[in-house]
């Protein structure tokens, strides 16, 4: 049997695209402008929830809506740097805890955002990611992460 | 009867599908080959009858009509056929069925009725097969919208008509099947009243994207419960507007059915049955059906442990590689094997580690406490 030497699904018509993927999982895309609003907004807020101590409350509100979409590469990387602050401030002994307290949606998108700091270790502590990762492993179980892999909405 | 599995050992290779035949007398099994093999049970055993080999490429999918005793199997060669058995000699016959595919075929069921079957295929499209009497040959009828990538997983509602599509671009839907001529009209459902064929009645998403690799009707068929490869089941009844996800801690499963009304069995990447239980209005995992195999089945002797630390420097018990389900790799397929359809109490799994399995329902109830992950 010879191999093809042309890609025969690049030259089909009605191929079931990225584009296509991406307006299925994610919908309708809001404009940048509000985007990058909300993101900017959410910052100061975890900013000002962690200045008062409260860890976990800030950690929950750095989880919320994350940015999903093509378009949005700036309010994606502003937001990775708002959930880090948050996560740099969990104490090793309060992981556990912390893990245990989010809802199924958060703790999800909290290992989508462990992984897009650990793909950037000069930037962000890798070690503290992974004794993180570790504890929500321990607790949302491998299906969470499997659910990171398979979730066309990245952050 | 006993708790304990029966476990069915062929030791030829991965099983890609099985089916059993109406009084589980007889059993079909491809070993991701081109050839589908036929046993029959003697004894505890199960002897090799019969080999049926027409195929070209590994069969993908086979079904076994309980009544009428035909088996069907689609094939990666984009082909199907119906095999009837010749009761003088005992010979299988092939039928061709034209399914006019131009990708592989990848799943297969016989409808209730066993008047249908549909077959599932990687050209984005279900092609469901009624037999013609005039041209005395098995034809096929498409449904194709809005079908946008393969479809991985089929199956029936007790009317006949309708059919739930598990599909690679994260949707599963509920299709009409309905075959004029073949089919009379079917009582109206939460499904839908008018259903003229591929009516599209229902489509659903598991929230967090992810292959629907199997898809499920409740044994009354108000409900829909499907499973992707997010770790995710959801249950959806139409009648009600109820959507339920749970997100399982478990990596995906491939295969899933109901044991009745309040109790599904989901098995997959993770080599173990497990059970979902419907209590009061939610649904929630329950525990493995598959307590841990002991220590002493796996056999780390005193000896052994001296011989691993000579020959591969490696100290004692963590040396074993092998995973304490009675499972040794991938579950693929679950199907019933005893009690009636809305009571199931005997299911059949088989795996890429080439063993079937056939496990009690009711077992998880006497062994829960015992049991942890």
């Amino acid at each position: 049997m010879a191999f093809r030497k042309i890609d025969i699904d690049a030259l089909e018509e009605d191929a079931f695209g990225e584009d296509e993927i991406e307006f299925q999982e994610i919908g309708e895309l809001r404009p940048l402008s509000d985007v990058e609003a909300e993101v900017n907004s959410r910052a100061q807020e975890v900013r000002s929830l962690l200045q008062r101590g409260n860890t976990s409350g800030a950690l929950t509100t750095a989880l919320q809506n994350p940015p999903y979409g093509a378009p949005y590469h700036a309010a994606k990387a502003r937001n990775t740097q708002t959930v880090m602050e948050a996560v740099i401030s969990v104490k090793v002994v309060d992981m556990a805890q912390v893990a245990k307290g989010l809802s199924p949606e958060e703790q999800d998108v909290l290992m989508k955002y462990l992984y897009a700091g650990m793909a950037a270790p000069e930037q962000y502590n890798s070690g503290h990611l992974l004794s993180f990762h570790e504890k929500l492993t321990e607790v949302a179980g491998q299906g969470c992460i499997v659910r990171v892999i398979t979730d066309r909405r990245t952050v | 009867m006993s708790d304990a599995p029966i476990v069915n050992e062929f030791n030829q290779g991965p099983i890609s599908c099985h089916a059993f035949n109406g009084d589980r007398t007889e059993l079909a099994i491809c070993f991701n080959t081109n050839v589908l093999t036929i046993f029959r049970k003697s004894g505890a055993s199960w002897t090799q009858t019969s080999t049926l080999a027409e195929h070209d490429k590994p069969i993908t999918s086979v079904d076994w009509a309980p009544r009428s005793n035909r088996i069907v199997t689609c094939s990666q060669d984009r082909n199907a056929y119906v095999w009837t058995l010749d009761g003088a000699t005992s010979h299988w016959k092939p039928t061709l069925v034209l399914l006019r595919i131009n990708r592989a075929a990848t799943f297969v069921r016989w409808s209730p009725e066993e008047d249908k079957f549909a077959v599932a295929s990687g050209s984005r499209c279900i092609s469901v097969c009624y037999f013609e009497e005039d041209n005395d040959w098995w034809v096929g009828k498409h449904i194709k919208k809005p079908i946008r990538s393969t479809v991985l997983s089929l199956d029936w509602h007790p009317n006949n008509v309708l059919l739930a599509a598990g599909c690679a671009d994260m949707k599963a839907r509920v299709f009409s099947a309905f075959i004029k001529g073949i089919d009379k009209k079917p009582a109206p459902s939460p499904w839908g009243e008018k259903l003229p064929f591929n009516t599209v009645c229902g489509e659903f998403s598991n929230g967090a994207g992810g292959w629907i690799h199997s898809v499920a009707f409740s044994p009354n068929g108000e409900s829909l419960a499907f499973t992707g490869h997010d770790s995710t089941i959801t249950v959806v009844s139409p009648g009600t507007g109820d959507i339920q996800s749970i997100r399982a801690p478990f990596l995906p499963y491939l295969s899933v059915i109901y044991l009745n009304e309040s109790q599904i069995v989901a098995a997959g990447h993770d080599c173990a049955p497990h059970l979902f239980e419907l209590k009061g209005q939610q649904w929630a995992f329950s525990g493995s059906m598959d307590a841990a195999v002991k220590k002493a089945d796996v056999g780390i002797t005193a000896r052994d442990t001296f011989r691993l630390m000579d020959s591969r420097a490696q100290s004692a018990t963590s040396a074993d590689t092998k995973v304490h389900t009675h499972h040794q790799n991938t579950i693929n397929s679950i199907r019933p094997f005893s009690g009636a359809p809305g009571n199931v109490e005997q299911f059949s799994t088989s795996a890429i580690d080439g063993k079937l399995i056939i496990w009690n329902a009711h077992s998880i109830s006497r062994g829960l406490g015992n049991m942890h992950i």
